[in-house]
């Protein structure tokens, strides 16, 4: 592009154009920018363009340097990059990189962008692959340089689990000590290079989630709460075990050395008897003063106690038990090996064992048969075996204790920790102490800023935004001046605000948790993608004939008039022409906390998840859009999604990201919103409005004057050819809303725990019209 | 008689679950329509037969679907060589002479074809015919019966409040596993143990209603596999081929329900 085509961009407003401004004066980068930009905009269109050009900015203003603007450009001219989201979340990580670990690291970052791509693709790996890196910014930075260096030999075993598990192991070994933290991120430690030694029959706790839940489901008819405890991948600790933790059940991620088939069936008989715990045993026994022996035969006992109730019922859960217990009725009678004996002569009736013990245990529990349904008995026998093992002096070291056979799980969970005091705790500490050797999850990285502005902030208050805060100016409105009964032009301004990104994850596990009303949304889903075609009667021609139309045709015949030739019945596909923007109130008064003890934000939250899910899965164009305001000079818009933007992991955190806070200056956003919409090229628009209360600002007294102003942007939205509908949580706005809206074109949701079904159920009717 | 080949001439086998026989035959001598909910393959379609062998009258069932227009229902006139000759539908022929007429899946249809039932269902009891310039009163024996899967239930396929509202309920579930296994052990000629098994497979499946499947096996599956394995089949495949593999095609789903039946398996 020679300079006259820089001048000739630099037409254009917007970032494009400040980019094209700043390359102008360096002279070192033009060329190359010049190629970049010529590659780029052959990809994508012209508003992608402004975004890349803006994250191109967002990288000179963290002083990223020219080697690592210039190795942005090389990852985003490489062949990998065909889809501008990734290429803005990469910049925006590399920005977040070069904050906390310099510009090289932020360089070497996106060289090693190509290794990551290769390994994991562009979608929602490769941006877990950036926020591990990030965190890897901040809790290590001379580290990130290494690691980056090693990608491609890191990124071995192929997954991004791996990779996340690899760093939360390299920063947890290290302790905080920086040369060794370079060693093992430089694969210099032996276990760094044994855990990117690759394993490809490994099966991972993510690769049978889904089916472990259907599977738990089918069986005790509740639906488990499945986790992944992260393991510790060096073989000199012992193999974890799964833990119950409350409802939760964890399971590790992954059973070493143990490969495909042979994993999924270890992870289905783990899974199977923690869940058999919570279904039928549900057992929560007072620590007292038990000795770690004792615990652990009462965790025996229990075990034992369980699985003889689950295989009353499903007897086939023996096959799938049976193969781990292997213990042996010879070798030294160590307390392990007596334990792992005593477990195999409970659960297996044609194990031989001569062992006085193993004897005796096994006759307490026949004896206490009749009673199976009691977990006391479980403490009892387990007390009674627990003195007789003591006597026999055999070693028992609750610090090297296992549970054994390996399916079964720690057995911590049915212990009631309460308040105990000194002893009690003491003993249960040992067994933590053992068990579970890293306790602690790892965190997601220490929250963003802006989130902990917002949590230090004061609840319950609308509070004056900090200058910096604010947000580029992107439009001017005018306001309706009630009293003056005059239009005031460019009254309030409209800042976008750039989201701050929530955890994805959490939305994922509130849809899980709404399974039956995913379902629901689900089958409307089917239903109209499957039901989008109207039978056509009298028809020119079609498929077969219409029977009403033939027998008018042939009467006509014969009483000589002429008869009506459309004879036939066709079916004709309707096509879905309709885009619709969601806009969503966060102000201040979603922070209400509901009976449940979720916010009314929470809930808006996964009405608003659940109904995207559904309108990705239908292909409708939409878009989500949260708006709050702060005086008529700072309404504040923050894009979740836009209509060009496929709904994927960054959106899904950009709506996690989501806090409460401000006014809600609605007739503003619905102009905006208006703006917005209003340049979608369907025939059907539809704006869906989802607020708490009425319009209400902190420069404005009299709430009247903001729903006046909303009525007419709404009359405005309608000369538009916009559908402006509002729905409104809990009786308080309805009035206002009403009257904003038209009362055909609202409707009020009681209670607020009902919105997602009745959001999901309100867009089907509208976009059926 | 004009209906004789309507008549059911065997009792068909049906197992009483609670009082939804002494409710049928109340409403049926108060001439109320019904409406027989649950999901599929319960036995609502047995039921009604069952009713119509006991009561003594023919029964007209007519299989709802989304192409059906009023007149399929109500009649309409067809061309002869002589000229246009009126033949009433299957309902104006239960209307006329007296029988119980059965709409199966009536959310099938469309809502527009479901308003003709209206006059039939209050205290009217007629069928006007616009097209024939009739009213047809209903038959004294004369009496409507629906079918409906909540299952279905949507905010797209559901019963208008209005036709709703006529109607007698009787809700069908799956019957308590006793009851199930032995109408199981009935109709598949199983022995009493193959047919509890069944039973027990049958409720790891429908734990995952709403988790994965949409509906759980059903009685009716029960009994065909149950013959499968009457017909020499061994029962993991008869369970697989008669269970599994019609209910779901989610690979996951199909894993996690062919192991919770494993653990079924002595």
């Amino acid at each position: 592009m020679s300079a006259a085509q820089l001048q000739l961009v630099s037409g254009v407003e917007g970032p494009t154009r400040t980019l094209h401004l700043w390359m102008r004066q360096r002279d070192r980068l033009r060329p190359l920018f010049t190629a970049t930009w010529e590659i780029l905009s052959q990809r994508f269109d012209a508003a992608e363009m402004d975004a890349w050009a803006g994250a191109v900015l967002d990288l000179a203003n963290v002083n990223a340097g020219p080697s690592c603007l210039i190795a942005y450009w090389d990852a985003s001219t490489s062949d990998g990059a065909t889809e501008i989201a990734p290429l803005l979340g990469a910049a925006r990580s590399g920005a977040e990189i070069c904050r906390h670990a310099g510009a090289q690291a932020a360089t070497d970052a996106f060289k090693a962008l190509s290794a990551a791509r290769r390994m994991l693709g562009s979608g929602a790996a490769l941006s877990r692959w950036w926020r591990t890196m990030e965190k890897l910014a901040t809790q290590a930075p001379e580290s990130l340089a290494a690691t980056a260096h090693h990608m491609a030999e890191i990124l071995r075993p192929g997954t991004i689990a791996a990779f996340e598990s690899f760093v939360a192991a390299g920063l947890r070994t290290a302790a905080g000590d920086r040369r060794k933290r370079l060693a093992f991120f430089s694969l210099q430690d032996e276990l760094a290079q044994r855990m990117v030694a690759r394993d490809p029959g490994a099966v991972t706790f993510s690769d049978v989630e889904t089916e472990l839940k259907a599977f738990l489901t089918a069986l005790y008819g509740e639906v488990p709460l499945l986790r992944s405890i992260s393991t510790d991948e060096s073989a000199q600790t012992p193999q974890r075990r799964a833990a119950i933790a409350g409802p939760l059940i964890r399971l590790p991620e992954i059973y070493r050395g143990v490969q495909d088939d042979a994993a999924r069936a270890l992870f289905r008989a783990a899974a199977a008897h923690a869940q058999a715990h919570l279904a039928l045993g549900r057992a929560r026994f007072a620590i007292g003063q038990l000795k770690p022996l004792q615990v652990a035969l009462v965790n025996l006992i229990e075990d034992a106690r369980v699985e003889t109730l689950a295989m009353r019922r499903l007897p086939g859960l023996r096959r799938l038990w049976a193969p781990y217990h292997v213990a042996t009725p010879t070798g030294v009678a160590t307390a392990p090996m007596l334990l792992a004996r005593l477990a195999r002569a409970l659960f297996d009736p044609d194990y031989v064992d001569a062992d006085g013990f193993v004897g005796k245990g096994r006759a307490l529990f026949a004896a206490a048969l009749p009673r199976l349904d009691e977990h006391a008995i479980s403490r009892e026998i387990g007390m009674l075996l627990g003195n007789d093992l003591g006597q026999m002096r055999v070693q028992f070291n609750a610090k090297t204790y296992v549970v054994e056979p390996l399916y079964r799980d720690d057995g911590l969970g049915l212990w009631d920790l309460g308040d105990d005091t000194t002893s009690s705790a003491e003993t249960l500490e040992l067994f933590i102490e053992a068990l579970r050797p890293e306790q602690q999850e790892s965190s997601d990285g220490p929250p963003r800023e802006q989130d902990a502005a917002n949590a230090a902030a004061e609840p319950g208050k609308a509070r004056p935004a900090g200058p910096d805060e604010r947000g580029v100016v992107i439009a001017r409105y005018p306001e309706w001046d009630r009293v003056d009964a005059i239009e005031r032009a460019d009254w309030t301004t409209v800042r976008e605000v750039a989201a701050s990104l929530g955890d994805a994850g959490s939305i994922d596990q509130a849809l899980e948790q709404a399974s039956v009303l995913r379902g629901r949304v689900a089958r409307l889903v089917r239903s109209v993608r499957l039901g989008r075609t109207v039978r056509l009667k009298r028809q020119q021609d079609g498929h077969d004939l219409d029977l009403d139309a033939m027998l008018d045709a042939g009467i006509a015949l014969r009483s000589g008039e002429t008869p009506d030739l459309r004879v036939f019945r066709s079916a004709k596909a309707l096509h879905r022409d309709l885009s619709a923007l969601l806009l969503i109130d966060t102000s201040e008064s979603t922070r209400d906390r509901l009976a449940s003890g979720a916010t009314v934000l929470d809930v808006e939250r996964l009405a608003v998840a659940l109904l995207a899910e559904a309108m990705e899965e239908l292909g409708d164009t939409f878009g989500l859009l949260a708006f709050s305001s702060d005086g008529r000079d700072d309404v504040r818009m923050t894009s979740i999604k836009r209509f060009s933007e496929a709904y994927d992991r960054d959106c899904r955190a950009r709506l996690a990201g989501l806090s409460a806070g401000l006014s809600t200056r609605l007739g503003t956003a619905l102009r905006h919103a208006g703006g917005v919409l209003g340049k979608a090229s369907t025939s059907r628009k539809l704006l869906i409005v989802l607020t708490d209360g009425e319009p209400s600002d902190i420069d404005v007294p009299d709430p009247f004057d903001l729903i006046e102003d909303a009525r007419r942007a709404a009359i405005g939205l309608h000369a538009q050819g916009i559908d402006a509908y509002g729905v409104v949580l809990g009786r308080a706005g309805v009035e206002a809303a009403t009257r904003i809206f038209g009362r055909r074109n609202t409707m009020l949701v009681h209670r607020v725990e009902d919105l997602p079904a009745r959001l999901s159920e309100l867009y089907f009717r509208l976009a059926r019209r | 008689m004009i209906l004789d080949s309507y008549r059911i001439a065997t009792e068909p086998y049906y197992q009483p679950q609670g009082q939804e026989i002494a409710t049928f035959l109340a409403a049926y001598h108060e001439r109320l329509p019904i409406m027989l909910k649950g999901p599929t393959g319960c036995g609502k379609t047995r039921f009604i037969e069952h009713m119509a062998w006991r009561l003594g009258k023919p029964l007209i069932t007519v299989a709802a679907h989304e192409d059906m227009t009023a007149a399929d229902l109500a009649g309409r006139y067809l061309l002869e060589p002589s000229g246009t000759v009126w033949h009433d539908g299957p309902l104006t022929l239960a209307v006329r002479h007296g029988a119980i007429c059965y709409l199966d899946e009536i959310v099938e249809a469309r809502q527009d074809t479901t308003v003709v039932i209206h006059p039939l269902t209050d205290a009217r009891r007629i069928l006007p015919l616009d097209k024939h310039n009739e009213i047809v009163p209903a038959h004294s024996d004369f009496q409507l019966t629906i079918s409906y899967n909540p299952g279905y239930q949507s905010a797209v396929k559901d019963l208008k409040e209005s036709t709703k509202q006529r109607f007698i309920a009787i809700d069908f579930g799956y019957p308590p596993p006793a009851t199930e296994s032995a109408i199981v052990a009935r109709e598949s000629g199983a022995d009493a143990d193959l047919a509890r098994l069944l039973v027990t497979i049958a409720e790891r499946s429908r734990n995952l209603q709403g988790h994965g499947l949409d509906e759980g096996a059903s009685t009716r599956m029960l009994i065909h596999t149950g013959r499968m394995v009457r017909a020499g089949l061994p029962l993991p495949v008869a369970v697989q081929s008669g269970i599994v593999l019609p209910i779901t095609d989610n690979p996951d789903i199909r894993a996690a329900l062919s192991d919770a039946i494993e653990a079924c398996l002595p």
